[in-house]
């Protein structure tokens, strides 16, 4: 099924995006802030949506955002923040079912209005944000920085990235540092929201059903006078090995975690990305790839190993979960498995095979609206026309001859291993 | 032949059906629209069915731990050809989940759907066990096994399981142990899918932009022949399980940041099928909600304090031999936020429930399920999962119908009380 997507600009630096569907049983609003990955505004961009979700103007206390949202019939509203490539974007998210299915055919103008007041009107107290807010999330937002260690598995791949890009904004920690925490109070962090809301490009994605009153109502909702649009610069990358090194951190932990950071310098834009996708997926994509069948099916050396292609810094990232004495083992078969893809190793069935697990991926985008509107995201931060179709024929396209030739930029940059010393 | 079509008007969906020469129950929900189409092969068959009686045999035995996951990864085994492969070509991606009570093969796939399906039912009805085999898969389970000794979340609760039942096999972890995968040969992995494994023990269930027409002639020419039709029920033996728990209090210490914790309730209100055995979650459900959700007083006051964060909440799980409702979250003094719960319930028990609370909560999770059915994996886990307990899920939104406050302030009584819990605590090291 094509998915259209129709961008009006309904405000300065403010572009809505119009997906319509009768697929889903809800309709879902997505609201997306830009900004740029500074350390020094990183731990303030985290606390924001943390902070927002605690009440506004009108729905001063949790309590009453909580309630409000049972009544639109269990919509569900989520507030986070990411990094997508050396960009930090807050996003606003709100679904609740369409009016057939709860026999209230309006009410979707009034879910709308809930969103633009978390968005726009959060509970001001004497010039702030209110305080007790404030603090308290400083303090959630802390334990989320130090939950980091929790998931042994990303804990382990952020570390890799940390380690490789350290010279670069892309090793910023997207939820901040605990250090910073001190430095804010509920007025500088609501200074730094009004400056978001007045400096940053955004992106609001409707998917769903919807008539012109619909449309004429979310733009008058969401548009405001803004003059100075922050322009985000491109992510820089390189095909030069920044590091090369080799880091080890010990952790009281039962399998160790191999991860694998290299770089390929091959951007987004370049014809040849395309195959870079393709290489990773027969490297390490599914089941089928070539370090499932070494490392786990032939040699039983981990339950999980995969590669991943980072599509902002043009990097790839290889992991996987092995006992601390097979480090040298699972490296060499990596190193050898990669060898092969520059020399030409691999099947035609092997390309085939890769080619149709990313056209899956691709296709069944449409099927979630979550999805729809993160794929659109992506295509607008990366100022990509190109439809669903479109990629997926640039997929079909690539041939041997690329996947070799991108093999052969692939360089290895860092090697992480988390191990217990003790065993 | 047996084909009937089932409809839900309140939620817009269809449901068809059909049973297969061999007994084998087959379901389609069609989504039209839909590029994902989704399959899964299930078996009533988990971690939990560990002493039975094999098929044609008069005597119980107990099998290792871990043997029903185990199982699960050597079905992606065949004599000449890779079965990930096979299902790569065809654009397909393949997985399995092992569970207490149901092992799962599914696919999902954009297009050569009928292809899929076929392979799906061949390989789940063609095992292939080998000596060599059987003893490469020990390496990459005890990898799996070791990954989840590292998940503080998975600790915590298989932990207080451990606490809550004395005997009931739901304590024991479902890939067993690096031991207990050890005893593991061929000849035992061959008796348990040929009790198992059996069409009638199994479902198929099938969503997306599908063709009915075409899935009976696939299921139809693709499915085993010389299977025995007139198989006796499958004996399964659970050990007597005292209703009080076994133990109040269980603390771990691993690599976590801020100590995480369950509270669980054991439920001593057994024996329920279908319909009423969902209701009881239901109404389960809306109670944990009514008393922890985030629109409790209760959750804003101890989130205040900062007793608790954005992951505490609570959920209940119920099956015919077992239940509970497990509280969790995490918080620098799990025993605080225990204490509180106490004092909390007993006010309740004293001043009773809000039946606003339960019309809003009711509400709200009507509205979550009706959202629920966008996506294709929810439906076909859902399905599956309500399959084995006697429940079509699509009436699922119907049985909200039926539950009344009174329903919720009776289940609180019974369920929530002072001596019927186990506290789990993962400390840092």
């Amino acid at each position: 099924m094509a998915i259209s997507n129709e961008r009006l600009n309904i405000g300065n630096g403010i572009n809505l995006n119009l997906i319509k569907t009768d697929k889903f049983k809800s309709n879902l609003v997505s609201l997306y802030m830009e900004m740029p990955l500074n350390r020094d505004m990183v731990t303030q961009n985290a606390l924001i949506p943390l902070v927002l979700k605690r009440g506004t103007n009108k729905y001063n206390t949790t309590l009453e955002v909580e309630r409000k949202l049972e009544e639109l019939y269990g919509g569900q509203l989520s507030l986070n923040i990411n990094k997508k490539g050396e960009r930090h974007v807050l996003r606003f998210t709100i679904e609740s079912p369409k009016g057939f299915y709860v026999d209230d055919e309006e009410y979707f103008y009034e879910v709308i209005s809930f969103l633009k007041e978390i968005v726009y009107n959060p509970y001001v107290d004497d010039g702030g944000f209110k305080k007790e807010y404030v603090d308290q999330e400083k303090e959630n937002l802390k334990r989320m920085i130090e939950g980091k260690i929790n998931d042994k598995r990303s804990y382990a791949m952020t570390r890799c990235i940390e380690e490789m890009c350290k010279n670069e904004k892309y090793s910023i920690y997207e939820y901040g540092y605990v250090k910073d925490l001190d430095f804010i109070d509920n007025k500088n962090l609501y200074e730094h929201y009004k400056s978001i809301l007045e400096n940053s490009p955004i992106e609001i994605f409707y998917i769903g059903n919807y008539d012109n009153k619909m449309i004429d109502h979310i733009k008058n909702t969401f548009k405001i006078d803004r003059e100075n649009i922050t322009k985000i610069p491109r992510e820089k990358i390189t095909d030069a090995v920044q590091t090369k090194n080799m880091v080890y951190e010990d952790m009281q932990i039962n399998q160790g975690k191999l991860v694998i950071g290299y770089r390929t310098g091959i951007p987004y834009e370049d014809n040849l990305y395309k195959a870079l996708l393709v290489s990773s997926e027969i490297l390490g994509g599914g089941p089928n790839s070539k370090l499932f069948r070494t490392v786990r099916e032939k040699e039983s050396l981990a339950y999980y190993i995969n590669s991943k292609i980072y599509k902002y810094k043009s990097i790839m990232i290889i992991d996987a979960g092995i006992d601390f004495d097979k480090f040298e083992k699972t490296l060499e078969i990596t190193r050898n498995q990669i060898d092969e893809l520059k020399e030409g190793i691999f099947t035609d069935d092997d390309i085939e095979i890769a080619k149709k697990a990313i056209v899956t991926s691709l296709k069944s985008v449409t099927d979630s609206n979550y999805l729809i509107s993160e794929f659109f995201l992506s295509q607008v931060l990366s100022n990509d026309n190109r439809s669903v179709d479109e990629m997926i024929e640039d997929i079909l396209n690539v041939n041997r001859e690329d996947i070799i030739e991108v093999a052969n930029k692939i360089n290895v940059d860092t090697i992480y291993f988390l191990k217990n010393e003790n065993l | 032949m047996d084909k009937s079509i089932f409809k839900n008007n309140k939620i817009n969906e269809e449901l068809f059906f059909y049973e297969s020469e061999s007994g084998l129950k087959v379901y389609l929900m069609p989504k039209s629209g839909y590029m994902k189409k989704y399959a899964v092969f299930a078996t009533q068959y988990g971690s939990n069915d560990n002493k039975f009686i094999p098929i044609g045999e008069k005597e119980a035995i107990e099998v290792p731990e871990g043997i029903a996951h185990f199982l699960e990864h050597k079905l992606f085994e065949e004599p000449d050809e890779n079965i990930f492969d096979k299902f790569s070509e065809f654009g397909a991606s393949v997985n399995a989940y092992t569970n207490f009570n149901q092992t799962a093969y599914l696919f999902s796939c954009t297009d050569n759907f009928y292809e899929n399906l076929e392979l799906l039912i061949k390989f789940v009805q063609n095992p292939y066990f080998t000596d060599e085999n059987v003893e490469k898969e020990k390496g990459i389970i005890a990898q799996e096994i070791k990954m989840y000794e590292d998940n503080p979340g998975w600790k915590v609760f298989f932990n207080c399981l451990t606490g809550m039942y004395h005997n009931h096999p739901v304590k024991t972890d479902i890939a067993g142990t690096v031991e207990s995968i050890r005893k593991i040969d061929k000849e035992i992995l061959y008796t348990c899918y040929n009790t198992f494994y059996h069409p009638k023990n199994m479902v198929l269930f099938l969503v997306g932009d599908i063709s009915f027409e075409e899935v009976v002639k696939v299921v139809d020419s693709s499915e085993k022949k010389d299977i025995k039709l007139d198989v006796e029920e499958i004996t399964r033996i659970y050990p007597e399980e005292p209703k009080e728990i076994k133990e109040k209090y269980i603390e771990e210490k691993l690599v976590t940041s801020i100590p995480i914790f369950i509270i669980g309730f054991k439920d001593d209100e057994l024996g329920l099928e279908g319909k009423e055995l969902v209701k009881r979650e239901i109404v389960t459900n809306i109670l944990l909600e009514m008393l922890f959700g985030k629109s409790s007083k209760f959750y804003q006051e101890l989130y205040s304090e900062g007793l608790i964060d954005a992951s505490f909440g609570g959920q209940y799980v119920g099956h015919k031999n077992y239940g509970h409702s497990i509280v969790a979250g995490q918080s620098y003094k799990p025993e605080v936020v225990l204490e509180r719960i106490n004092t909390y319930l007993e006010e309740i028990r004293n001043e009773g429930l809000n039946e606003e609370d339960f019309e809003r909560i009711k509400n709200k999770d009507i509205g979550s399920n009706i959202m629920g059915f966008n996506s294709v994996e929810f439906i076909a886990n859902n399905f599956i999962n309500y399959f084995f307990l006697d429940f079509l899920f699509l009436d699922y939104l119907d049985v909200y119908d039926s539950i009344s406050f009174e329903d919720a302030l009776n289940r609180f009584n019974k369920h929530y009380r002072k001596d019927n819990y186990t506290l789990s605590v993962i400390k840092p090291v």
